[in-house]
């Protein structure tokens, strides 16, 4: 089977030479070992750069929005969802996109892989089939892919597109026998006073650069409430009550629309566990309403609909 | 140039003397990251490290710092501005990139056409102990910014790691000074200066992403109105971790903290790369899009703040090419302007 | 007098009496206080009302903000299932509200501080009840303190 970079390029060109898309979003190589970088490609001849690995983390959907020209789009089981998500609050239009869809093993979190290697720095790292090969100044070190996936992609029931125009290469099988929520159940087992410290802790690491805001494809308010001024709903210091706010808002704005993509969670600078917050509405969001963001184009987004029958025992 | 040294295991003990005399500040393991925080043991402050996360400029220029506090009383209002009585503080551990990112705050906040009251109090009590890197990391261009490894710019002191001890060299008067008050500082034997010498060689040799940065104003000079600006944007997502990572990055809000009847006026750090930074009360917004904003950020870097200061607002300490989400990693930005 | 100046958020000193914000909804809800007031029904004063149109008009917002300045306990009521003014306004609230109301839980905000009820025109007396219920269930609790802001 021919190399996966190689068809995304094939595809690419046929594409833009056929005059189908005017613009090719997918990645090219970055210039850190572990890193791969989004790419806008215009003209069929720069398709060469084109490239697929395991470290193509960023969430793509999160470009389309605004755009006139026609797009296609390299896109992992996850950008799918989200480019659903879009196309369901009509900030993308279905025809205006054509989706490469790209079945994923899993993303590469540098982050645990330089944690492993306790401040050895990588100069240079080659993926060979399931595992990747790290050579520093003087070590090399060959570790297994799948011990160094980013978190949501451990718990990843998506790995295949779920909507595509094209899909690159054969169908990957989906994780089985996971438990998509433990990490939440466990934080929930957690007593009242431990679980506000441990999220008060991972709010005070914030420095408001707010890259986990950009990075997410559905964060995309014409006004963010934390820079609104009138009102001035939160203060704009690193103040813990005020990045508390922030980030309890912000999570609960994804509610029904959080495809657990991960894109908050490896923007942040400061390693800051966001997921625990997305997860948790996401997993509620599910039992409630017995719905999925981002699985198909018909469900009807869970806060924009209700039942009559909803639950309400928490209601006096 | 005057060199002392001072054995590895009396470092922990000098620090502990220290911290009785001065507010000491040094990089500490928090949350699986290095940051500057003020120490209280000798014992806290780490060694052996590549960078810290978060700048040292927070030290002098906090991210959020209170200018003064108001009150509206029974008799009017009342005005507190701070008092500045902090201790004397010492800086320990930092970069020379780092160490050179404060010439060039000290040439913002502390420059004959505006002198910031709440910098220069904290910069006046501070002594600055530079380490050098001996191994610099793959990121580090300081060299192509007129710093080094082992560069002493503003550096009061600044180590250099030679396995079993430090050399000590006084950079500044201010530095020398605090070397004779401290008898931990050893007479230097010749080997050891040969050894410090090859140390910082090798170092040199190491730094291995280089920027002809030399020519980058030039061709600014007349960019603005490049296409490239149309395109280098593009996968920009306008967030800030490159500004409030940047050790040089020193633009600020100010914002009132109110409730009820008393409240803080406040400096916050700002970054170019928010919209909010230039929209105006009317709605206008003289850098709408992201285009607008990542020409701001390289032009000031490289030619405003040289046409201003004459010197580049960037020391190559590489934080902003580890940490963007999306590795728009300046070092090509810089190359693909020499490319135009 | 603002709420704050009575005393400061957070701290239990002599004499500390739960601060408690209602929002109610206009059609329902708040009918049902003016009914507790003119039937001269009594119950504790620790409740201000906010008058909203309908419970979907409240946003998380609102009540983390009415949090963070030191509130002790947060009232959303609307109209019962069925009755809303806008037809569905609280079935929409209804759903917002299962997810804020389990998040706050989630991260540690005690039970107890905010609560959410349906309240009818007609229920001038189970209005008064609500009240003593919720004033009772916040004075346990003591002060807020989880999201009330220091300043630095």
């Amino acid at each position: 089977m021919p190399d996966t970079s190689v068809m995304i390029r094939d595809t690419a060109k046929k594409l833009l030479v056929e005059k189908r898309v005017d613009l090719i979003i997918g990645f090219e190589r970055g210039t850190l070992p572990l890193r791969s970088t989004p790419c806008f490609v215009r003209r069929s001849v720069e398709a060469e750069k084109l490239i697929w690995n395991a470290s193509c983390e960023n969430n793509l959907a999160r470009y389309l929005r605004k755009r006139k020209e026609k797009v296609g789009i390299v896109a992992k089981g996850c950008d799918t969802r989200s480019i659903i998500s879009l196309i369901k609050e009509k900030q993308v239009a279905r025809e205006q996109v054509f989706i490469i869809g790209v079945p994923c093993h899993g993303m590469i979190d540098r982050r645990k892989i330089e944690a492993k290697l306790d401040g050895r720095e990588i100069l240079e790292a080659d993926e060979v089939s399931e595992k990747v090969i790290l050579k520093g100044h003087d070590f090399t070190e060959i570790v297994a892919k799948e011990e160094f996936l980013h978190n949501s992609c451990n718990t990843c029931n998506y790995r295949n597109p779920v909507i595509y125009d094209v899909l690159i290469g054969d169908k990957v099988e989906e994780n089985r026998g996971i438990d998509e929520y433990g990490e939440v159940k466990e934080f929930e087992a957690q007593s009242a006073d431990r679980r506000w410290q441990s999220f008060t802790n991972e709010v005070s690491k914030c420095i408001r650069c707010y890259a986990c805001r950009n990075a997410c494809p559905l964060c995309y308010c014409q006004e963010c409430f934390v820079d609104s001024s009138q009102p001035r709903w939160i203060g704009k210091t690193t103040n813990l009550s005020d990045t508390s706010i922030f980030h309890i808002v912000r999570a609960f704005h994804t509610a029904g629309r959080c495809v657990d993509c991960g894109a908050c969670d490896r923007a942040c600078p400061m390693g800051i566990d966001i997921r625990k917050l997305t997860k948790k509405i996401e997993k509620d969001v599910k039992e409630l309403f017995h719905y999925q963001a981002g699985v198909n184009l018909e469900d009807v987004p869970p806060l924009a609909t209700f039942n009559l029958g909803d639950p309400q025992e928490f209601i006096k | 140039m005057k060199e002392m040294k001072i054995a590895k295991n009396e470092l922990v003990s000098f620090l502990d003397s220290l911290i009785s005399e001065y507010k000491v500040f040094a990089p500490v393991k928090r949350d699986g990251f290095v940051v500057f925080q003020e120490i209280y043991s000798g014992s806290e402050a780490l060694l052996v490290y590549a960078n810290s996360k978060k700048p040292p400029k927070e030290i002098l220029f906090p991210q959020s710092e209170v200018l003064f506090t108001y009150r509206l009383g029974g008799e009017g209002l009342g005005i507190e501005e701070p008092t500045f009585k902090d201790k004397q503080m010492v800086i320990f551990g930092i970069r020379p990139c780092d160490a050179k990112s404060l010439v060039i705050l000290d040439d913002i906040f502390n420059s004959q056409v505006y002198k910031d009251v709440y910098y220069i109090a904290k910069r006046e009590k501070t002594l600055v102990i530079a380490i050098g890197c001996n191994r610099p990391s793959s990121t580090c261009f300081c060299t192509s910014l007129g710093g080094g490894p082992f560069s002493p710019d503003g550096s009061d002191l600044l180590l250099v790691d030679i396995d079993h001890e430090y050399v000590v060299q006084a950079v500044t008067e201010k530095g020398k000074q605090f070397l004779k008050k401290h008898s931990e500082f050893k007479k230097v034997e010749e080997h050891s200066l040969s050894l410090m010498r090859s140390v910082i060689e090798t170092a040199g040799v190491l730094i291995k992403s280089k920027v002809e940065t030399g020519e980058i104003k030039k061709k600014l000079d007349v960019m603005f109105d490049d296409p490239f600006w149309d395109w280098l944007h593009e996968k920009c997502l306008d967030c800030a971790v490159c500004t409030y990572l940047c050790p040089t990055c020193h633009c600020f809000d100010i914002t009132d903290e109110a409730l009820d009847q008393r409240g803080e006026r406040v400096r916050i750090w700002d970054s170019c790369a928010f919209p909010m930074f230039t929209l105006e009360a009317s709605g206008v917004n003289p850098r709408p899009t992201s285009k607008e904003r990542t020409r701001q950020r390289i032009m000031h870097k490289f030619k405003y703040f040289v046409d201003n200061h004459d010197m580049a607002a960037c020391v190559g300490c590489g934080r902003c090419i580890k940490e963007c989400p999306v590795n728009l990693d300046i070092r090509t930005v810089l190359n693909s302007i020499l490319n135009r | 007098m603002g709420i704050n100046k009575m005393q400061q958020p957070g701290q239990k000193v002599d004499g500390w009496k739960p601060r408690i914000i209602a929002f109610l909804c206009n059609w329902c809800s708040y009918a049902g206080a003016d009914l507790a007031g003119v039937s001269r029904l009594q119950y504790p004063p620790n409740t201000r009302i906010i008058r909203v149109p309908c419970s979907s008009r409240i946003s998380p917002l609102l009540i983390l903000k009415s949090l963070q300045h030191g509130v002790d306990g947060v009232l959303v009521s609307g109209c019962r299932p069925g009755d809303c003014h806008y037809i569905s306004g609280n079935y929409v609230a209804r759903r917002k509200f299962a997810i804020l109301n389990n998040l706050l839980e989630y991260l540690g905000i005690e039970k107890g501080r905010v609560h959410f009820a349906w309240v009818s025109a007609a229920e001038g007396k189970r209005f008064a009840e609500l009240i003593k219920e919720i004033t009772e269930e916040v004075r346990a609790l003591g002060p807020a303190k989880e999201l009330v802001k220091k300043q630095d």
